[in-house]
């Protein structure tokens, strides 16, 4: 194929045949998912990885066990005490990074809220919560949906009950990677987000690069199930 | 409350994690405190310290019940048990991280010497704790009570690098360290103590996190320091010297940061005078690297502290100034970053910035006339310094000002591009303002720096500037207790009287006002001094103007001129009188006011044997004025100097081996008519 010719697009067929010819080795996607599991500090799941797999962890497990520790009281609304064991871990961490210390209070407040601790509750968002909308708007604006779930006699179902509903675990997960990420940060790990994800974020960056070019080419539409859609 | 507490930093139970929600349920904790029994005041400490961590108004609380002294009490305490030293000082560590006045409560207690002191101990928890708070306190321990370190102390402290410590305790080092470095009395201190060496070994090392602020560390102690920076340059370590060890950090794949605070050391080296402007190491890596990381793809805060860096390193270098010039698009990226203050979101974010993009332009437009004219012919950048001018923010006006100095060097741009901006319009407006608040000394002296470039005779702004009142506003300036401001109030007005016309100078003398005059003649100020004579001198010339001048301020001006040739003045100083009664001599009927004033004539034959050159000639060239043949009373005047002695004095300076004043003598005696 000559360089002057124009090819418009590449088909679909042509492309999952270059990608199919394409060989990445097992041990690298082994490699991969045992970078997901350590980062991401699932231990146990890393443990039984490396026995079914054979692929060494980049790093001795054990040393997994405060962030493991940190992350399940997040994801069971025990954040009290994650931060307690956070503060104990690293001390200058959430006075660094008050962002994240906001967000870990507000799952705080909503615990309280969602167990009707209601007197508690406003008493912690005024002691604890009103300084940090004080010179943040973003964090007004959430502090204050989630303080308005106290106006109502059953917050569940109020405009903000999508603050209590099982949606909201995916904040909950979300805050729990921000601490584990900025728990790598503090010990200086060089990496602190999986390899996978920079993948995944490298695919939508290119594909964003490609409709900017207004270029035809198979698209991933579905990250979840790699689905690859015809150019269209 | 049995949830699978398994590790061992749980078993102190579960209260410790109830923070207090105001302050009378967080009494109890507190009256633990200071409980004997350390377990009780363990459980007290950690629950304050999870309650301050993250929370300044928890902060503010705690230090309002006063439990800062204990703190210190139970860490400054050896028999304690180090668990309850540790929360201790983890609680003062968290303290100093909130607000400027707990910060201040912290530094006025004395933390700083406490902590240090417990650096000698052995406690390798402690030590790290006791350090990351050093560190937080040592980034606001500035101003005259601020700490200084012993030898001692130092070496101390620079122990604690060695490439067998942790990354923590190395990255806390090196800042605190920066933060040490004050002063060349301080610089000096880090250099006996062997900083050079062990900072060369932590270049070295892998970490991005001890390798910042070693580099921060680096240039701090270089800043304006010859000595030192000499002796960084000269480091060795592993056969490479620092500078080699920090160009090597200017590579694009390192990261952005690194680049930028190795550019900051490199620059710091240089201009405190250890490498040279032409050293491939400036002017071909670090102006480089600065130059590329002024470019748009990088994040506006890097832009900017390189644009800042970039006009420090080519402030003082006409050849660099060039050089960076002709680089890469720079110009249009510096304006460009100007632009982005466009987005109002943006604008808080850069509003110191514009500061720095400002003088780097400044920097580059300081010496030569075509970088001057390539920065202006950029798109819209003199209407972003005409904004500028006008911007709320002091410092962005500064910025703006100083910009417009070093750019209205140029006579072209004062013809042209100043022109069709009326760049002189919101100056003026800006220096009005001025006259009736207290701006900073600084500003005004930048803008009435421009102001005088604007009223040069040739400028085209001089005449619409008059009309804005110009001369009122310069003559409150001559008020002003800085002698800068002074000195640019009258030097402008001296311009201005440059062969202006006739009630330009009246206008002068008016606003000025005759008590000023004599008070800027007695300025302390030679500089002042000098430019006061000048604005004489001009106001009593040309020859048309001045038989009118003196008729109206005649007195005035023979009084000044008396006073400065009987106060103690340098030759400089007096022969500037001199002149001026040189140019009163030059007029018509302005030469009686000499004539009359027996007290000037017995002067002006004194200086005629004076033993300075200079003022014999330019007494002898104001005889020569006043005998000129041809005029209403020559003859009357020759006799009356004849009777002085002044002819005898001439006869006898025709000896004179002085070129100039022969000639003065020559010409002055053939204007006496032989009776």
């Amino acid at each position: 194929m000559s360089y002057t010719e124009k090819h418009d697009s590449t088909s679909k067929e042509e492309w999952m045949k270059t990608l199919a010819n394409k060989e990445i080795s097992r041990t690298t996607i082994n490699k991969l998912i045992m970078n997901y599991l350590v980062i991401e500090g699932f231990k146990e799941a890393a443990e039984k990885f490396e026995m079914e797999s054979g692929v060494k962890p980049s790093v001795d497990l054990n040393s997994l066990n405060n962030r493991i520790q940190i992350r399940d009281a997040i994801m069971n609304g025990r954040i009290q005490e994650a931060t307690a064991l956070l503060n104990q871990l690293h001390p200058e961490l959430l006075d660094n990074d008050r962002n994240l210390y906001f967000h870990l209070q507000q799952l705080h407040l909503i615990e309280l809220i969602r167990n009707n601790r209601v007197e508690e509750a406003l008493a912690f968002a005024q002691s604890h919560l009103s300084e940090a909308g004080e010179d943040d708007t973003s964090i007004l604006n959430e502090l204050e949906r989630t303080v308005a779930l106290l106006a109502f006699e059953d917050p569940l179902n109020s405009p903000f009950g999508d603050l209590l509903q099982p949606a909201h675990r995916q904040k909950v997960v979300k805050v729990a990677s921000k601490v584990n990420a900025a728990i790598l940060k503090m010990e200086h790990q060089i990496q602190i987000s999986p390899k996978l994800s920079t993948l995944l974020k490298l695919i939508l960056w290119s594909q964003d690069q490609l409709d900017k070019k207004i270029t035809k080419y198979p698209k991933m539409t579905d990250l979840e199930s790699a689905t690859i859609e015809s150019p269209k | 409350m049995s949830e699978g507490v398994t590790s061992e930093i749980m078993q102190i139970g579960m209260q410790p994690f109830m923070t207090f929600v105001n302050v009378e349920s967080s009494r109890a904790y507190i009256d633990d405190l200071y409980s004997p029994d350390s377990d009780k005041c363990l459980e007290s400490l950690i629950c304050i310290k999870n309650s301050v961590i993250g929370s300044n108004r928890q902060k503010e609380s705690v230090i309002a019940q006063g439990i800062v002294p204990r703190l210190m009490q139970i860490l400054k305490d050896r028999n304690l048990k180090t668990n309850l030293r540790l929360e201790a000082a983890v609680i003062i560590g968290s303290l100093a991280k909130g607000m400027a006045d707990h910060v201040e409560l912290l530094l006025n207690c004395g933390t700083i010497p406490l902590l240090l002191e417990i650096l000698e101990e052995n406690e390798k928890l402690l030590i790290d704790v006791c350090l990351c708070c050093l560190r937080t306190l040592a980034l606001h321990d500035k101003g005259s009570l601020s700490t200084t370190y012993t030898l001692q102390q130092l070496q101390k402290l620079l122990s604690f690098v060695n490439p067998s410590e942790n990354i923590p305790r190395q990255a806390c080092v090196a800042t605190i360290l920066s933060c040490a470095c004050k002063g060349p009395v301080e610089q000096k201190a880090l250099c006996a103590a062997g900083a050079p060496q062990v900072l060369a070994v932590m270049l070295c090392m892998q970490h991005i996190a001890v390798r910042i602020p070693t580099l921060t560390c680096l240039a701090a102690m270089c800043y304006e320091n010859k000595e030192v920076a000499a002796e960084v340059a000269n480091t060795v370590y592993h056969d490479v010297m620092i500078p080699n060890l920090l160009v090597s950090l200017l590579s694009r794949d390192k990261p952005i940061e690194m680049q930028l605070e190795a550019s900051k050391c490199l620059t710091n080296i240089y201009r405190a005078g250890a490498l040279s402007a032409f050293d491939t190491i400036i002017a071909n890596r670090t102006l480089p690297c600065l130059v590329r990381l002024c470019q748009a793809e990088h994040a506006l805060p890097y832009r900017i502290a390189a644009a800042e860096n970039l006009g420090y390193l080519t402030e003082v270098d006409s050849e660099l100034q060039q050089t960076a010039a002709i680089s890469n698009q720079l110009i249009g990226s510096l304006t460009d970053l100007l632009n982005s203050s466009d987005t109002a979101a943006r604008r808080a974010a850069f509003r110191n910035n514009s500061v720095d993009i400002c003088r780097a332009f400044a920097s580059l437009g300081a010496n030569d006339e075509d970088i001057r004219k390539r920065i202006i012919e950029t798109n819209r950048l003199m209407g972003r310094v005409v904004e500028g001018l006008g911007d709320e923010d002091e410092g962005i006006r500064l910025a703006a000002v100083r910009c417009l100095h070093s750019l209205s060097r140029s006579v072209q741009q004062l013809r042209t591009t100043f022109q069709d901006h009326s760049v002189w319009r919101p100056l003026m407006s800006l220096l009005t303002v001025f006259a009736t608040g207290s701006p900073p000394p600084e500003l005004l002296s930048a803008a009435s720096s421009a102001l005088c470039n604007l009223l040069l005779e040739f400028s085209p702004a001089k005449e619409p500037m008059l009309q804005q009142g110009a001369v009122q506003l310069l003559a409150t300036l001559t008020t002003r207790p800085e002698a800068s401001l002074r000195l640019n109030g009258v030097w402008a007005l001296m311009n201005l009287a440059f062969q202006s016309e006739q009630r330009v100078k009246s206008q002068i003398l008016t606003a000025l006002g005759t008590d000023q005059i004599f008070r800027l003649l007695a300025d302390s100020d030679t500089g002042v001094l000098m430019k006061t004579l000048g604005l004489l001198r001009n106001l009593v010339s040309p020859r048309a103007h001045t038989d009118t001048m003196m008729a109206l301020h005649g007195s005035q001006v023979m009084q000044a001129v008396v006073l400065v040739l009987e106060g103690p003045h340098s030759p400089d100083v007096k022969e500037q009188a001199l002149c001026i009664l040189a140019n009163i001599a030059d007029g018509e009927r302005a030469k009686d006011y000499i004539m009359a004033n027996e007290d000037v004539l017995k002067k002006l034959t004194d200086y005629m044997t004076h033993p300075s050159t200079r003022l014999q000639t330019a007494a002898i060239f104001c005889i020569g004025n006043l005998v000129r043949r041809g005029e209403a009373g020559a003859l009357e005047r020759q006799q009356r100097l004849r009777d002085m002695g002044v002819l005898t004095i001439l006869h006898q300076l025709v000896s004179t081996p002085d070129s100039l004043l022969f000639d003065k003598v020559k010409a002055a005696m053939t204007q006496f008519t032989d009776l």
